[in-house]
């Protein structure tokens, strides 16, 4: 199964939808929300974004070696070989 | 002043200005309350409704352009998805904003270079 990672803010509502889709697929993930980490992981999150190509707009995905900035359904089907859409 | 009354508040304050620029709120009443309700939250906590789905960094000028309305400083980003990146605000001629698409920052600019 591919390894999926996402930044967050808890404030985003496409961040909670991005949630609710892997959360109803049974689909695990990682997730970080950039607004309840200290500083530090705030700044490491943000490089590791703009190294990517991300600047701060929220949801940010990595599904393996794939990033996808914002909520995009179709997309992650696409990356995770879904075909029931 | 009170969640409810503030929200209100920043409804009656936003409109007339997207109004100008084109926009209208959101027609999903439960989309739009939820991001008011975050705004209002964000207000609170640090003086200034920011974008709930943009990050905050210690650059204050770059902070100042997510404070809602931010429209005017992605206008060609956000006229491009017909919506703002949050999605509280959408072109005027949108009555269904189901199908409209965040477009990354990066791709937006990407393909406006070429």
């Amino acid at each position: 199964m591919k390894k999926v990672k996402m930044y967050t803010l808890s404030t985003c509502l496409w961040c909670k939808r991005t949630k609710q889709y892997f959360e109803d697929r049974k689909i695990p993930f990682d997730c970080v929300d950039y607004d309840k980490v200290d500083d530090a992981e705030q700044e490491r999150i943000m490089a590791e974004m703009l190294e990517h190509g991300g600047g701060g707009s929220f949801p940010y995905i990595c599904i393996d070696k794939d990033v996808v900035q914002g909520y995009e359904p179709v997309e992650f089907d696409r990356l995770l070989g879904r075909k029931d859409k | 002043m009170n969640l409810e009354a503030r929200k209100k508040a920043l409804r009656f304050l936003f409109a007339p200005i997207v109004d100008k620029l084109g926009y209208k709120f959101n027609p999903v009443e439960e989309d739009t309350d939820f991001l008011l309700e975050s705004e209002v939250s964000l207000e609170q906590k640090y003086g200034f409704p920011y974008c709930p789905c943009q990050a905050r960094t210690k650059d204050r000028a770059a902070n100042m352009k997510i404070v809602c309305p931010c429209i005017p400083f992605h206008r060609e980003h956000y006229d491009a998805m017909k919506r703002c990146w949050c999605g509280l605000f959408v072109h005027k001629d949108v009555s269904d904003p189901s199908g409209l698409k965040q477009i990354p920052p990066d791709k937006f600019n990407k393909k406006n270079r070429t």
